[in-house]
């Protein structure tokens, strides 16, 4: 029987068009050096009621509008924790990842699914190692990433599947941002943790492989490997690592340059946050 | 994730340095690259497609129940087209059912992780599930396994259930389980051809296997997870709870054999065993929650008076920790340490060969 109750769309169902047009392809090649990384934008302290925020912004490809990655964290406390929370002799740290729902092609629900999760369980071990959690006892901290906008926006991204690939991207940039804000609560850390990824992609040909920093999933053909880590260049330690892919069965001596270019990676994006932390300080000093 | 262990912090020190010995006592006895004992089963299921259980020496236990459904593939456009529009695109002619099968895709591989006490949301259940997943999909033929025609996969629900309370983090367990349940898994044989609507035969006896057996294999076989940590400068492979708890660093190591056919003299024909590293992630060790221990000297109930020189004294103590006094790890790990724990993983007749020797004496009905 029909459902009498709803307003139901009509049965069959109609699609908008998608048109083919061909010189895309070679706009989205990637312009870079194979060891830059994309410029990026970092800003602290623009959430004034959040004890510590910052906001990243990775530039869009070029010949393209509006689609870089924007991040938004915010830090809050370190306060007392409930009543009711067992005693902690450190601080509890807490960290949300969560999608806006219009930052990716496919919507994303209000509730965090298991990608976001895995996310936030990431970060929380990325950012862990780096702060000293012994002088904050019996507090918590919550440490909550938004991704305003995503990679993959466009249309391509979910034709060629290559969204697996960005959540990587997505993983430097929230350690990033969290570490930037972490700062502007003046939370006390080892050193400031950095985001880095690299990737092995397969040449044109098919055959030769090389080494990227910073990879775009859109702009290579295929990638085989890549690794993300989160790194203290003070302390020359690794706080978090993520390798996932292929490597071809020849060179067994990969993952090892793999995770030394994602180090380098990192190295990049670490020069960026002391720049923009220092500015801060020069800014309040004046 | 691992229930919180109840050492104080005496005991974490001793442990702690004894592990870090060359070579290490473990709390068990057991050498640094040793596994715990463990029984293992097959087809204990009947109602699924493939069933496994595992059982450690520890008393831990887990089941794994593979079940397959038909599905429709939607393309991500959501048009009756799409196949047509990406052969058109790439240029690829009818009938090449490699390239075809390159639509296949990861999402058709569905992972449930159930551990008693934990809510199934929880970040580290998620976790765990995700890290399982991603090693069995990241060889990329796994999801081709479950392509049948342009219009019709199957969709694979993998439920890992853990019977016992997680008496140690259970990464290992699940995985080998997980590995076994896969060994064992059987698809109806296709009858149909072509771009049919899939037609199947009846007869499960014909049912070929997921992953095939005997004689002439060659190809990816499921991967197995390897947890390892490092304490101090030994590694120590299939960690208990205690270890755990001390440990500097925890790495989940993902390794998938390939194998691979070759020529020996003639005729005939060894299949000889190739580890590829497939997927890699530190796992937040819970020793950094530790409870921090007291040396005597900065101990005001010990010396009775609280003076300046007491209180630098305490500070140094918290600048430079001190022989037997426990301190939860700070900081990252060195990358020289991360390498030497996969070098030892991939190894030539390491500790991955040997629980892949032993799995494979389990007997799969």
């Amino acid at each position: 029987m029909a459902d009498r109750r709803r307003v139901n769309g009509p049965g069959g169902s109609s699609l908008p068009p998608v048109y083919d047009d061909g010189e895309l392809d070679a706009v989205s090649r990637r312009q870079r050096a194979p060891d830059a990384i994309r410029p990026l934008y970092l800003k602290t302290g623009v959430t004034p009621s959040a004890s510590g925020s910052a906001y990243l912004e990775i530039e869009p490809r070029e010949g393209e509008y509006g689609s870089g990655m924007k991040l938004a964290c915010t830090v809050h406390g370190p306060r007392s924790l409930p009543r009711s929370a067992p005693f902690s002799p450190y601080m509890v740290l807490s960290t949300h990842v969560k999608f806006a729902p219009f930052a990716t092609k496919q919507r994303r629900g209000y509730l965090r699914d298991s990608s976001e999760k895995d996310l936030s369980t990431h970060l929380e071990t990325a950012l862990r190692g780096a702060l000293i959690a012994d002088r904050w006892p019996k507090s918590g901290v919550d440490v909550v990433v938004t991704i305003i906008e995503g990679e993959s926006t466009r249309q391509d991204a979910v034709e060629r599947r290559v969204e697996e690939w960005d959540v990587m991207n997505v993983l430097g940039g929230c350690i990033t941002v969290a570490s930037a804000a972490i700062a502007d609560a003046g939370i006390d850390c080892v050193d400031t943790v950095s985001g880095g990824v690299a990737a092995l992609v397969a040449g044109k040909d098919g055959d030769e492989t090389s080494i990227v920093l910073d990879p775009v999933a859109l702009e290579h053909d295929s990638i085989l490997a890549a690794c993300c880590v989160a790194y203290l260049p003070n302390r020359d330690e690794i706080t978090n690592l993520w390798f996932k892919g292929r490597l071809p069965s020849a060179a067994s001596y990969n993952h090892q340059s793999l995770v030394s270019r994602a180090v380098q990676a990192s190295k990049g994006t670490h020069g960026l946050i002391s720049a923009s932390l220092s500015e801060v300080i020069g800014n309040s000093q004046n | 994730m691992a229930q919180q262990t109840l050492l104080s912090p005496a005991e974490l020190a001793y442990l702690h340095s004894s592990l870090s010995l060359s070579p290490p006592i473990r709390p068990d006895g057991r050498t640094s690259k040793q596994f715990r004992p463990l029984t293992a089963e097959t087809g204990i299921l009947p109602g699924t497609n493939g069933s496994a259980r595992v059982c450690l020496s520890d008393g831990t236990e887990a089941i794994v129940g593979v079940k397959a459904e038909i599905e429709k593939t939607v393309d991500p456009l959501g048009g009756e087209h799409y196949q047509e529009y990406v052969k058109s695109a790439s240029g690829v002619g009818g009938g090449d059912a490699e390239a075809d099968r390159s639509a296949a895709r990861g999402e058709w591989l569905e992972m449930t992780v159930e551990i008693p006490g934990l809510r199934d949301d929880d970040a580290g259940t998620v976790f765990l599930a995700e890290l399982l997943r991603e090693a069995l999909l990241a060889d990329g033929e796994f999801a081709k396994k479950l392509w049948i025609n342009r219009r019709f996969h199957w969709r694979l629900y993998l439920d890992i259930l853990l019977i016992s309370p997680p008496l140690s983090y259970p990464l290992p367990l699940l995985s080998l389980t997980t590995h076994l349940a896969l060994l064992a898994t059987r698809l109806p044989r296709l009858k149909s051809e072509g771009d049919e609507d899939p037609m199947f035969d009846d007869d499960w006896e014909a049912a070929p296997f997921l992953y095939p057996r005997e004689g002439a294999t060659t190809g990816p076989r499921p991967s197995i997870t390897l947890l390892v940590v490092a304490v101090g400068d030994s590694i120590l492979f299939d960690p208990s709870k205690e270890e755990l708890a001390v440990a500097d660093s925890a790495l989940a190591v993902s390794l998938c054999e390939v194998r691979t056919q070759r020529e020996q003299g003639g005729m005939e024909v060894d299949s000889g065993r190739e580890l590829r590293l497939v997927s890699m992630r530190t796992i937040d060790p819970p020793s950094r929650l530790t409870p921090p221990g007291v040396p005597s000297t900065a101990n005001l109930a010990a010396s009775g008076t609280s003076d300046t020189t007491q209180q630098k004294q305490q500070q140094r103590a918290e600048e430079h920790p001190q022989e037997g006094v426990w301190k939860a790890p700070l900081g990252g790990t060195r990358f020289a340490v991360l390498d030497s724990i996969m070098q030892a993983v991939l190894e030539k007749g390491g500790v991955a060969d040997e629980v892949l020797d032993g799995l494979e004496g389990v007997d799969l009905a």
